[in-house]
């Protein structure tokens, strides 16, 4: 157990009291008044639950490789971007980039998330229980992106092999985004995911609409103008 | 980088504590602009009272403007400090006249603002030496938007400082973050059109299309829905008249914007870390998705 007092200090002491903690050895460690101060809690690589009492501003808990990051309020752009592992959790909206590049590990968002989130991910599971905003998915490689509610403009645009659900309305999907049925391994995947990381308000599974790459710009001619045109 | 806030008291009788509000907002955002601070401040004015802030130029020719302010109405008061000059009077003429009329007294000069509600404040440096040397904390007033600037293009000095008012339309002001990339073609066809521009700034555009939207007979709303469309390259911004605050942001949601509204205000910022500072107390934040606008009126 350790507790940190965030006001009057800056980022780099936060972070430094966080891995002064866990070098003895505690294992849960909370963090008061943050006030949407910039990359909090980055680069965690132990096992450790850190607990955000209050807003984070950008890049909370990016890099991170195993933690269990729980903020109590929202947070600013970027958040858990380019984490390995580990799970997190935002109790309020996110801002733009929620999960960017994430590689592993679980985001959840208990709210809304703005622009690009889960933008060229790489693997992981990032679960929205609210909207999503403009671009969401960009580029996505890998992984899952779950939308309870409404996706923003442009959803899943581009993408590779990430595997998307919406709950709510897909809106003007992305280029070579398309809409495929569930299969029962995405019903059960889905039920699993809601049951466990979201607290009852969730759509039914069979409510979700599928969201994958069309694969039409995986591979196509350099000289075919008319994908470019497309596709930009 | 620049940081933006705005602030919306929902009562209109709540005017105690705006400029305090809007300075603890601006000083959380002062590392994102370093450059240059300022804030504009509504409080409606007695019936035909109109305040001016002026920048009296090189050559300080205030006493020249306080003589000649004379012809133009009954002066209620005038005071001076450093370049920057506070004139208020009793007017009902053509605004744009009271204007060209106060920039012929020398060379330099540039009326900053010009409203029966509006006051601007601004000038290179930080959020905390503006409050120092104007004390804006004590300034009251229903609401006002306010800027920290990070110059990328132009010059730094007062005059390219933000907000900007829209010259030729008193009381409408502007705040913004971004960079507006059809700036040289919109302002190509403004000035063909006779309008001056007093700065190499981009952001100067905005406050320009939207007075002449809103001369158009267009809604504050209607304007910044339509600037969406018009204005290219990325923005957050803030638009304030004596009756209404608003925001606009960019198809891409390039640059960050944040509000939160209560029972008794609306709070808007660049970065939560604002809007943490300024007010204590539950509330959520959001961020404004890609081409919202929203305003609030009385």
């Amino acid at each position: 157990m350790g507790t940190i007092d965030c006001r009057d200090k800056t980022t780099r002491e936060i972070n430094r009291a966080i891995k002064a903690l866990i070098k003895e050895g505690a294992h849960e460690i909370t963090l008061q008044k943050p006030m949407g101060k910039h990359n909090l809690a980055v680069a965690l690589l132990e096992p450790v639950s850190v607990k955000f009492e209050g807003s984070v501003g950008y890049y909370c808990a990016g890099l991170m490789d195993g933690a269990d990051v729980d903020i109590k309020g929202s947070a600013g752009w970027g958040v858990g971007e380019s984490m390995m592992n580990g799970n997190l959790v935002v109790r309020g909206n996110a801002g733009n980039g929620a999960g960017a590049a994430m590689r592993g590990g679980t985001v959840v968002v208990h709210g809304n998330a703005a622009a690009r989130a889960g933008v060229s991910m790489k693997g992981g599971v990032l679960l929205i229980t609210g909207d999503c905003g403009y671009m969401t998915g960009f580029m996505a490689q890998k992984g899952n992106i779950i939308v309870c509610g409404n996706a923003g403009e442009g959803f899943a645009d581009s993408m590779y092999a990430t595997v998307c659900f919406v709950g709510g309305e897909p809106g003007e999907l992305g280029t070579d985004a398309v809409v495929e049925d569930l299969n029962d391994e995405d019903l059960a995947f889905l039920k699993n995911a809601l049951e466990t990381k979201v607290n009852g308000d969730a759509p039914d599974a069979l409510a979700f609409k599928k969201i994958v790459a069309g694969r039409k710009l995986w591979n196509f001619d350099k000289q075919d103008w008319a994908t470019w045109r497309n596709a930009l | 980088m620049c940081g933006i806030v705005g602030y919306w008291q929902k009562s209109e009788t709540t005017k105690d504590g705006l400029g305090k509000t809007v300075m603890a907002m601006l000083r959380a955002l002062a590392c994102r602009g370093p450059d240059s601070a300022g804030v504009a401040l509504y409080d409606a004015k007695p019936a035909n009272e109109l305040v001016l802030r002026i920048t009296v130029g090189p050559n300080g020719a205030a006493d020249t403007i306080r003589k000649r302010a004379t012809e133009w109405g009954q002066v209620n008061s005038s005071s001076t400090q450093s370049e920057y000059m506070r004139l208020s009077l009793n007017f009902d003429g053509d605004p744009s006249d009271l204007e060209a009329g106060v920039e012929s007294c020398g060379d330099g000069i540039e009326v900053v603002s010009m409203g029966r509600s509006l006051e601007i404040v601004k000038q290179v440096g930080s959020p905390e030496n503006l409050d120092k040397d104007y004390g804006v904390s004590e300034f009251k007033g229903t609401h006002g938007i306010g800027h920290t600037r990070m110059s990328t293009e132009s010059a730094i000095d007062l005059s390219h400082s933000q907000p900007f008012w829209a010259h030729g339309s008193p009381d409408l002001a502007i705040v913004h973050n971004g960079h507006i990339t059809n700036y040289h073609k919109m302002r190509r066809i403004y000035e063909q059109r006779g309008v001056r521009f007093y700065t190499e700034n981009d952001s100067e555009v905005i406050g320009i299309y939207l007075g002449e939207c809103l001369k158009a007979g267009l809604t504050l709303e209607q304007s910044l829905l339509k600037s969406v469309d018009d204005l290219d390259g990325s923005f957050s911004y803030l638009a304030a008249t004596p009756t209404a605050m608003g925001f606009a942001r960019d198809r891409f949601a390039l640059k960050p914007l944040l509000f939160t509204e209560t029972e008794e205000f609306v709070a808007v910022a660049t970065e939560e870390i604002a809007l943490r500072t300024a007010f204590d107390g539950e509330f959520s934040v959001g961020e404004a998705r890609a081409k919202e606008v929203r305003v609030w009126e009385r």
